[in-house]
Order: C-alpha cells, then structure tokens, then sequence
C-alpha cells in the first residue's frame, strides 16, 4: 500500500514537471534561457519542496497562471535561506529582473507600461536600454510586478495592524470600517499611477494575463479576508469573496473616471457599497431565519393533523 | 400528543457561525519569515501546503457529507428503536466536524464548491437509506464508514511518507477520527446490515459515490 502512495506521488509530481514544460511553451517570447532557468528552478523545487511553487495557488489555476506572477517575485528569502548551490544563478536572474522593474515603475507616470519605462528603470540601474528586451513589449510583466507588490504591501500593513490588536494598543475595528479601509489603503497604492492605470487594466484583461492577474486578485482578497477574522468554512467563504471582489472592482473602475478634490466621490461610493454588502448580508440572515421558521411551522401542523386523524401511531 | 406536535428533528448543522473579528487564530509561528509577494498564504515552515490543503478540504467534506447523512436517518428514524444508536454516532461526527472547520481556519484552507450539493445529496442519502428500513439505514452506515476509514488510512499513509513529526497533530486528529468511524462501522455490522435486501449492491453502489465524492472534493 505504501508503495501505491508513492507511485501516486510520483505521478503527481510528474504532470506537475509537465505543466512547467507546458508553462514555458506557452511563452515563446521567453528567451531560451529564462525557460531553462525556469525549467531548472521547477526541477529544483521539485528535489526541495516540491508543492512550493504552487502554494500561493487556492485555486487550480490554469498553468499560465503562474509564469508571469512568479518572475516578479521579490527578494527571495526563502530561497536564499535553503542556499542552494545550483540555484543561485537563477536567483540573481530573478533578483536583477525584479530590480529593473521595481526601478522602472518611476518612469511609469512618464512612459506608461510600456518597455520605455522599462529601459528607463533599467539605465538609473546602469544597465543597457536593451534589458528591456528581458519582458514582454506589452508591459505586462511590470503591471504583474506592480500589483504584487501592492498585495505584498497590503497584507503586510494589515498584519502589522492585526499585531496591534493583538498587543492590546488598538481597537479592534468592526468589520465594514475594517474591509473599507483595507480596500481604501489597496486602492490609494494607485494613486501615483492612476493616469496610466486604465491602460495597465486593459493589459491585465488580455486572455494571456488573466490566469495570473485573477490569481494576484484573489490572493489580495483572500488576504484581507483573513485578517478581517473571517471563521467561514461553508459556501460562505465563496459569496464573502466574492462580493468583496466585486466591491473592489467596481470602486477601482469609479476611481479612474473620479475628478473629485481628493478622489471623494470614490471614497463615498466604496463606503456605500460596503453598507450595501452588510446590508445584504443582514438580509440574507434574517430570510434564512424566517425560512426556517415556516418550514418548522409547517411540519408542526402536518404532525398535528396527522394526530388528530389518528395516522400517528408509533411502532 | 404534546411529544408528537414538538417539531421534528432539527438540524442544528446550518447554523450559521457569525463572523467573529478576533484575532487570527493563524498557526503560524514564523512571522516574518519567506513573506511571498503576491500573498501571506505561507503558513508553516516547510510544510507542505496543497497536500494539507487537500487533505484539509476532502475531510471537512467527508465530515459535512456524513453529518447530513445522520441527519437525514434522524428524520426517518429519529424515533425508532435504533434512534438513539444513530444519534450517538452524529453526535460524534459532529465534534469531527468541529475539529476540521478549525483546522480549515488554522490552515486558511478553501471549503470545497461542492458543499450546497453534499447537503442534499448527504441528506437524500441518509433518508432514503432509512426508508429502507433500520437494516437499510446500518447498511448506508457501514458502506460509508468503510470507505471513509479506508480514506482516512490512506492519508494517514501519504502524511508519514510526507514527515510524520511535522504533522504530528493532524496525524493524531486523523487517526483518533479513524478509529471512530471504524466503530460506526462496527455499529452497523452489529444491527444487522448485512441481512438487508440487495446487501451488496447498495454497499457498492454507496462506496462508489463515496470514492467520487472524495475525488471531487479533493480538487474543487
């Protein structure tokens, strides 16, 4: 039986090797080299832990989904800390990558998403304009970078916030202020950008982008929920996300067209839309509880009239 | 009279938990350590996640299932003789499922997409089993007991091939859960299972919903 388990294993971790050949196939504009890097990192994590690349992954996210999302990533402390011999040219790679596009989102104001800024960031660097040539033309890679970091900065500033509570030195916020204000803090990080963002939107829609942007979205959602204290474990957890997601959504897209003195309007209409969703929620309680009530008041008259007909007779 | 016209059988198991704002009551003791980009969905050092995550989120199904299961038996044959046996077994799936909704917090572990469907399906089940009769009812018992403490070994297998000191606990949880669904089997063998009509159909049939159930559950 044992033996079973671990040629189970085995097959697991095989079409996981394959999906990260597919992954790179996939991205044809990757030079050869990042695709054998990355194919030697799969193979790498494979020997280590072989589930780490995955597990930001709540989802079973299509294989794209993860290529572009996993080049960003910032200074790798995990990996740095295992000191892995045959890994560290790969790092430096990731390292140099993830430099030249935390550099070149100053230029972003300026050039757009757009490899210009990527040259841009890359010549404060000292590097050649053609390191641009590293990512893709239609900048996707700089928005990906952009939005994790953004996540990574949120679910930072919302645990330094929950180790607050936790020490006693604050209030613990009711939970529409908490989700307000996590979505607000989320939605400020845009402000610098806000010119550009529409453009940055449009890429992030491209089929090609969607597995991972969805992926960084539900992640940064799933993030605030879980410092917000969420406890669900039934189809809650779904709707919760859910509406959070759209709440999300829909004040980013209000905030782009915003030209309120100090973006008032989107703020009014996030607080809104957080009302609306407790609301609904209050609602949805109080249907269920009422529900419930018909259905025992019903099956109480049902027993009652089969007593008085005398149908009732224990056996 | 007053006995009878008291509601029937309520399942307590819907209820709701409301959303408490608390403080995390993330296991997570590495706090700042390998903090990835895109979320903190790293729980502990070096575990291994999705595995976890899966184990995780097919038994909190499994425990869901087999409590509508129960409830659905209660409500047939809540005030038959063998009432108080099927009350006694819920009772203690009940605190399984107790026990897996913290870990599933602990973990941040997704509950599957399946869990409206489980409910019914959980419930229909348990009730139209219990149609059958008491026999019918201990023999949807042992059919799906079986094939829970065959799962629940198999996990067992596959977390000590993992690393048996790192999951100590979840170890212990498993195979303390094992051996009680073991004994609702034991339980259903004692009133008689296999004397129902058509035994072995109804026990295969049941086992291969069970093991598509667990294979669903296990990856959405």
């Amino acid at each position: 039986m044992a033996a079973a388990g671990g040629l189970r294993r085995a097959g697991w971790r095989l079409w996981w090797a394959r999906r990260a050949v597919l992954r790179c196939q996939q991205y044809p504009p990757l030079r050869a080299l990042q695709a054998s890097a990355a194919l030697r990192a799969a193979s790498d994590e494979h020997k280590k832990e072989p589930w780490a690349s995955s597990s930001q992954q709540h989802f079973e996210s299509p294989p794209a989904g993860h290529q572009p999302e996993e080049k960003p990533q910032g200074p790798h402390h995990s990996y740095t800390g295992q000191g892995g011999q045959e890994s560290e040219d790969y790092e430096s790679e990731e390292q140099l990558q993830h430099r030249i596009l935390t550099a070149a989102l100053e230029f972003v104001p300026e050039h757009g998403w757009t490899a210009e800024a990527i040259a841009e960031g890359a010549k404060t660097l000292g590097l050649s304009v053609a390191a641009a040539g590293l990512f893709h033309s239609d900048g996707s890679e700089l928005i990906l970078h952009f939005v994790s970091e953004c996540n990574t900065k949120l679910s930072e500033l919302l645990k330094k916030e929950q180790k607050l509570v936790q020490l006693g030195e604050a209030e613990k916020k009711p939970i529409d202020e908490f989700l307000r204000d996590a979505v607000e803090a989320r939605l400020r990080m845009l402000i610098p950008y806000i010119e550009k963002w529409p453009q940055a939107l449009s890429v992030l829609l491209l089929p090609r982008n969607i597995p991972s942007s969805l992926n960084l979205l539900t992640s940064m959602i799933d993030d605030i929920w879980h410092y917000a204290g969420d406890q669900s474990t039934d189809f809650n957890w779904y709707t919760r996300r859910a509406v959070l997601t759209a709440i999300y959504n829909t004040t980013e897209l209000v905030m782009m067209q915003d030209s309120s003195p100090g973006l008032e309007d989107t703020w009014r209409f996030l607080e809104n839309r957080v009302a609306d969703a407790m609301t609904m929620s209050n609602t949805a309680t109080q249907v269920q509880s009422t529900g419930e009530a018909v259905v025992q008041g019903l099956m109480g008259a049902a027993v009652t009239i089969k007593n008085l007909a005398g149908l009732n007779q224990r056996r | 009279m007053a006995a009878a016209v008291a509601p029937a059988v309520r399942c307590s198991l819907l209820q709701r938990r409301p959303l408490r704002c608390g403080p995390g009551v993330r296991a997570v003791p590495g706090a700042g350590a390998a903090l990835r980009p895109c979320s903190s969905r790293v729980a502990q050092d070096g575990i291994n996640k999705p595995v976890i995550d899966r184990i995780i989120r097919v038994d909190h199904a499994g425990e869901y299932g087999a409590n509508r299961i129960y409830a659905g038996q209660m409500a047939v044959l809540g005030r038959s003789s063998v009432g108080p046996v099927i009350q006694q077994m819920w009772n203690q799936e009940k605190n399984h499922l107790k026990k897996f909704n913290e870990l599933m917090v602990a973990y941040r572990v997704r509950p599957t997409v399946l869990l409206p469907f489980w409910n019914v399906a959980g419930f229909v089940l348990g009730a139209g089993s219990a149609l059958l009769g008491k026999k019918g009812a201990m023999a949807c018992t042992v059919a799906v007991e079986e094939s829970i403490s065959e799962h629940y070994n198999n996990q067992i297998r596959t977390l000590i091939e993992e690393d048996p000191e790192k999951y100590k606990e979840l170890l212990q949880v498993i195979k303390q859960f094992r051996d009680e669904e073991q004994e609702h089997h034991d339980i259903g063998l004692e009133h008689d299972a296999e004397a129902t009509p058509a035994y072995s159909v109804l026990k295969t049939a049941i086992q291969l919903g069970c093991k598509a159930a667990i294979f669903l559950s296990e990856r959405i």
